[in-house]
C-alpha cells in the first residue's frame, strides 16, 4: 500500500512565488549543515539495525569540527530568506510544518470522519495549535516576524474517508518527527533546543499512534531518523504548488 | 559528584556562549511553561551516556522478562513489544558502543530486580512499562541542554523520540485516557537526573562502576521522583524494599 494519499497533488500553496523561492532557499541554506551525525559511531550501528540508511545524503568530512548549530554554510546568502537566519530560521521552518499539520487536522475533524478514532486524534489536533501558538510567541519574544500562514490545499479525497486520512497523517507526523531531528545539532540556543525537543517528542508521539491506526509499523526504526531542510522540502514538495 | 566544580565551571562555560547566541532563557518560558531542567548541566557527555545506559539495561531487561511471559496474547501487541524489547536492546548496544569510541567506560549492567508483583497480570506489565518509557522520555529531554557534542545530541535525541513512541503505543495498548495518558500533553517535559534515578532506584540492585551511585541527596529526592513518574507500581516496588514509605 504505497498508495501516495495525495496523489500527487499539492497540498501547499504559497501565497505568492516569492515566498515559494524563499522557503525553497532557505531550505537549501539550512539544508548544508543537516548531516552531522553521519559519521557517528551509533548512528554506524543503529544503521546497521534500521532498514534504511541515514537519511541525510552525504556524509560529514570525518573528524570536521562540528559547526556548533552555525547554520550560515558558506556561499549562501544567510538572512536574506524570510525565515532568517539560525535559530529564528529553524523556528520559522518548524512554525511553517506546524501550520500544515494544525489544518490538516482541524480539517480532518471538522470532516467527521474519524468514528472512534477521533478520540486519539482530537488531541493531536490541539497539540499542533498549540505548537503553532508557542512558536508564534517565541518568535516574536524574539523581535522576529513568524512566518505567515502558507495556503494548503488539500486533495478533496483527503477527507473523506479515514483510512485516507489516517496515512496522510502517517506522512506528516514522520515527516515533522525527521524535520525536528534534523535541526537538533543546529539550533545554537540551550533553551531553544529544549522547546523544540519537546515539540519533537510529541510528533513522535502522534507518529506512533497514527501508525497503529493506520495498521502500520509504530516504530519503523530503533531511533529516530532525521533530514534535512531540503529533503524536508523534497518530501512535501509533491504537495508544493508546480 | 554532580556538584564538582568541573561541572560547575562547564556549566557556566556553555552559559556564557549560549547567552551570548541570540536568546535568553526566559524565550524558552513561551515554550516550556513547566521546565527548566536542561538548564543545569549534570556532567560530561559520558557521564549522561552512562546514565541513559543504565536506564537501557533496565528497560531492556524489563521487557526480556515480560516478554517471556505470556501476558500479552494479542498478536500485534505482541509485535509491538517485541519491536519495543529489540528497541531498548539496540539502544544498549549504540550507547556501549558509543561510550568505548569515545573512551570512557561503559557502565556495567546494574543487578536489576523487579518485584513478584510486576509480571503477575498483564495490568501491572503495562503499568510499569508506561512508567518507565515516559520516565525515558524525560531523562533523556532532561540532558538535552547538557551535551555539548552535537553528535552524541543527534543520536540522543534520535533515541528520546523512540521512547516517546514506546511510551504511548504502551498508553493505547494499555487504553490509556489519550490526553494524560497515551499523550502527556503539547510538549514534553524534562525529568532531571536526581529524579530519575530516585524513580528508578529501587530497581537497581547494585550499581558498581556509574559514577553515579545513590548520594543522599538523590536519595532524599526519592519522594519527588515517585511523585514524578506518577508510579503506582514504582511504589509498589519501593513498598517491598520496606525501608521507607512514599509520601503521597
Amino acid at each position: 500500500m504505497n498508495q501516495d494519499p495525495f496523489e500527487g497533488r499539492s497540498v501547499i500553496q504559497f501565497s505568492d512565488e516569492r515566498d515559494r523561492r524563499a522557503f525553497l532557499k532557505y531550505a537549501a541554506l539550512v539544508g548544508v549543515g543537516g548531516s552531522l551525525a553521519a559519521a557517528l559511531p551509533m548512528t554506524k550501528v543503529l544503521a546497521a539495525t534500521s532498514p534504511s540508511p541515514n537519511p541525510s545524503g552525504s556524509p560529514s568530512p570525518s573528524g570536521s569540527p562540528s559547526p556548533s548549530g552555525s547554520p550560515s554554510p558558506s556561499g549562501s546568502p544567510s538572512g536574506s530568506s524570510q525565515f532568517g537566519a539560525g535559530d529564528v530560521g529553524i523556528l520559522n521552518y518548524a512554525l511553517t510544518l506546524e501550520y500544515l499539520e494544525a489544518e490538516f487536522y482541524q480539517k480532518g475533524l471538522a470532516a467527521n470522519i474519524l468514528g472512534d478514532d477521533a478520540k486519539y486524534i482530537t488531541p493531536i489536533a490541539a497539540h499542533e495549535a498549540a505548537h503553532v501558538t508557542a512558536l508564534t510567541a517565541t518568535l516574536t519574544k524574539l523581535g522576529a516576524t513568524p512566518v505567515t500562514k502558507p495556503t494548503f490545499v488539500f486533495p478533496p479525497t483527503t477527507f473523506t474517508d479515514k483510512a485516507t486520512f489516517v496515512k496522510a497523517a502517517v506522512t506528516f507526523e514522520e515527516t515533522g518527527v525527521k524535520a525536528y531531528h534534523g535541526q537538533v545539532p543546529l539550533i545554537k540556543d540551550g533553551a531553544i533546543l529544549g522547546a523544540a525537543a519537546s515539540i519533537a517528542g510529541v510528533e513522535s508521539r502522534h507518529a506512533a499512534v497514527l501508525n497503529y491506526l493506520a495498521q502500520m509499523p509504530p516504530v519503523p526504526n530503533p531511533v529516530e531518523q532525521h533530514a534535512t531542510m531540503d529533503e524536508t522540502v523534497t518530501a512535501i514538495k509533491p504537495f508544493l504548488g508546480a | 559528584m554532580l556538584n564538582s566544580i568541573w561541572n560547575r565551571r562547564s556549566f557556566l562555560g556553555r552559559t556564557a556562549i549560549g547567552a551570548g547566541a541570540v536568546i535568553g532563557g526566559s524565550t524558552a518560558i513561551e515554550l516550556l511553561s513547566t521546565t527548566r531542567v536542561w538548564a543545569a548541566a549534570e556532567g560530561s557527555d559520558g557521564d549522561i551516556l552512562n546514565f541513559a545506559l543504565t536506564l537501557e539495561y533496565l528497560e531492556a531487561t524489563f521487557y526480556e522478562r515480560g516478554n517471556a511471559t505470556s501476558l500479552i496474547t494479542d498478536s500485534r501487541e505482541k509485535d509491538i513489544f517485541a519491536t519495543i524489547q529489540k528497541d531498548e536492546e539496540a539502544h544498549v548496544q549504540a550507547l556501549t558502543d558509543t561510550l568505548t569510541k569515545l573512551g570512557v567506560a561503559p557502565v556495567a549492567k546494574p543487578t536489576i530486580t523487579f518485584p513478584a508483583a510486576t509480571f503477575a497480570t498483564r495490568e501491572s506489565y503495562l503499568k510499569l512499562a508506561m512508567v518507565f518509557e515516559n520516565t525515558g522520555v524525560g531523562a533523556y529531554l532532561g540532558q538535552a541542554g547538557s551535551i555539548t557534542n552535537k553528535d552524541i545530541l543527534q543520536a540522543a535525541a534520535g533515541i528520546f523520540g523512540i521512547e516517546a513512541r514506546h511510551a504511548a503505543l504502551i498508553g493505547v495498548i494499555s487504553g490509556a485516557t489519550p490526553e494524560g495518558g497515551i499523550y502527556k500533553g503539547a510538549t514534553e517535559t524534562p525529568i532531571a537526573k536526581a529524579d530519575v534515578l530516585a524513580a528508578v532506584m529501587p530497581f537497581l540492585g547494585g550499581m558498581p562502576n556509574t559514577g553515579f551511585a545513590p548520594s543522599q541527596q538523590s536519595l532524599n529526592l526519592l519522594p519527588t521522583g515517585l511523585a514524578i513518574a506518577g508510579a503506582a507500581a514504582a511504589v509498589v516496588a519501593f513498598r517491598t524494599r520496606g525501608s521507607r514509605k512514599p509520601q503521597q
